[in-house]
């Protein structure tokens, strides 16, 4: 009991001890997610929209598509790409294994099915009779669609916080695309991981308050902006 | 062309059609089932038409078709000016037609700021809150200016649709059941509106299942019947037409 408290204890020291490889892998966590999920998210807000309001042929297939790929495990994800890009893969002359480049993709993959699948039901919520009367108010479709982004913000920032908070402490594609090394692919879930089997465990308790605090500061900031939507008039 | 103010619209020959899909993909044509056929209407400024017939006839499709947000398997439109392809002719009709729900769809925010949304690109500068403060007093929402537009009664969401109308001014208003559920009270002061759009020139298409309400603001009453339209002479201000309505007597129903 007494070694588990002191562990925290320590884990919270090297926070604040502003421990530069423990800060240095913090940055590469948050910018590898960052930039996979703005790169994402423009594509698979649109898809999510034409999904909602579109009628073309296929259209169920392509739902059930992306339904399906939320289940897809993120080490099958990563598999998947590391053949891809692996020196005998198809993408191999681009040399982007264990890079990360290569984490970006993966986690672009990853988060794509959540961002289409969350953005397309949040768009549903919303009925087709939304967009008609912008529309039959004189609206081009752009503007039209900006209306409609600003009816469902609520479930589209869920579907950016649910996406980030898939990529950020997903583990198997970033070992598996990164490689987890030191000042350039190793982020916190990786580095987690590591530490654990290594049996140093304050390094993974410090990146560990690190992700739960951000979970919590996401979901917070979305409950608070959505008591202050409801009670806007 | 389309900056021309319509006065006259006729749209002939619209059929639409729902055709069976296996797996979503693969359209059946066999196993189709027919919502209009062949159907034709025709619209004036400052008249008012009322479409009637049972639920479930096409009405809300006919009325959806009109405002351009349905696609008819065809259609032909013809305007005062001249005949039109669909597709030109959903260009005008985006600009001059204005299609009100049965319950009008609010948006998230205030009764000003859906009021907002029915200004154009040019009336958004200066002289947008005037607007605005007026279309309110049209409508006479004025103590509702600041109320969550989502909150409002049915009664109230129909005047601000219309106060939008206002706002837009299109040439053509068309209205699917605009007084159904509603009290008498909300259901006068909406036909008040209506009779102030018919009077400023407007050309006006209300769908209604109940044959008796805006008996004093219909010039012409229509029957959507088995995908065509027909023609009830039964009123009294059809003497005042003299134009009629369709020129194929075929398709007229004594009443």
């Amino acid at each position: 009991m007494e070694s588990v408290s002191s562990t925290i204890l320590e884990a919270i020291a090297l926070l604040f001890s502003g421990d530069a490889e423990l800060w240095g892998i913090i940055g590469i966590s948050f910018r590898i997610s960052t930039t996979a999920i703005i790169i994402a998210m423009i594509p698979a807000v649109l898809i999510g929209f034409t999904l909602a309001y579109a009628d073309f042929p296929g259209r169920r297939l392509l739902i059930s598509i992306f339904n399906t790929l939320l289940a897809v495990p993120a080490v099958v994800v990563g598999l998947t790409l590391y053949i891809v890009l692996s020196r005998q893969g198809p993408l191999g002359e681009w040399k982007l294994l264990f890079s990360q480049t290569a984490m970006v993709i993966g986690q672009i993959a990853l988060s794509f099915p959540i961002l289409v699948a969350m953005s397309h039901s949040a768009f549903q919520s919303v009925e087709i009779r939304a967009w008609d009367t912008a529309r039959t108010l004189g609206r081009n479709p752009l503007s039209a669609f900006f209306i409609i982004m600003k009816e469902v913000r609520f479930g589209l920032l869920g579907a950016l916080l649910a996406g980030y908070g898939r990529i950020i402490a997903e583990v198997g594609a970033s070992m598996m695309l990164g490689g987890n090394i030191l000042n350039s692919t190793r982020n916190i879930p990786t580095a987690i991981a590591m530490e654990t089997s290594k049996g140093e465990f304050a390094q993974g308790i410090a990146l560990g308050i690190i992700l739960v605090s951000m979970a919590f500061i996401l979901t917070m900031s979305l409950q608070y902006m959505q008591g202050k939507g409801s009670i806007r008039t | 062309m389309t900056d021309k103010i319509l006065t006259h619209i006729q749209f002939s020959n619209i059929n639409k059609y729902y055709a069976k899909k296996h797996l979503g993909i693969f359209t059946d044509r066999k196993n189709s089932k027919t919502i209009l056929d062949s159907a034709e209407i025709e619209l004036k400024g400052g008249k008012c038409v009322l479409l009637t017939g049972h639920n479930g006839s096409g009405k809300s499709t006919l009325l959806r078709i009109l405002a351009g947000m349905l696609k008819p398997n065809s259609a032909t439109v013809a305007t005062g000016f001249e005949s039109l392809s669909w597709k030109k002719a959903n260009k005008l009709i985006r600009r001059q037609v204005m299609y009100l729900y049965q319950e009008p769809y609010m948006f998230d925010g205030s009764v000003t700021r859906n009021l907002r949304y029915a200004l154009n690109d040019k009336q958004l500068g200066s002289k947008a809150n005037h607007q605005i403060t007026q279309a309110l007093k049209w409508a006479n929402l004025e103590h509702r200016a600041e109320t969550s537009a989502k909150c409002l009664s049915g009664g109230e969401r129909q005047r601000v649709a219309l106060a939008q109308a206002w706002l837009k001014q299109p040439s053509i208003l068309l209205l699917d059941e605009p007084t159904a559920n509603m009290d008498e009270e909300s259901r006068r002061s909406t036909e008040e509106l209506l009779r102030r759009f018919k009077d400023s020139g407007t050309a006006l298409l209300i769908a209604s299942h109940d044959v008796n309400h805006f008996s004093q603001t219909m010039d012409k009453r229509l029957l959507l019947e088995k995908g065509k339209v027909f023609e009830i002479a039964d009123h009294v201000n059809s003497a005042h037409d003299n134009v009629s309505l369709f020129p194929n007597t075929s398709n007229k129903l004594k009443a």
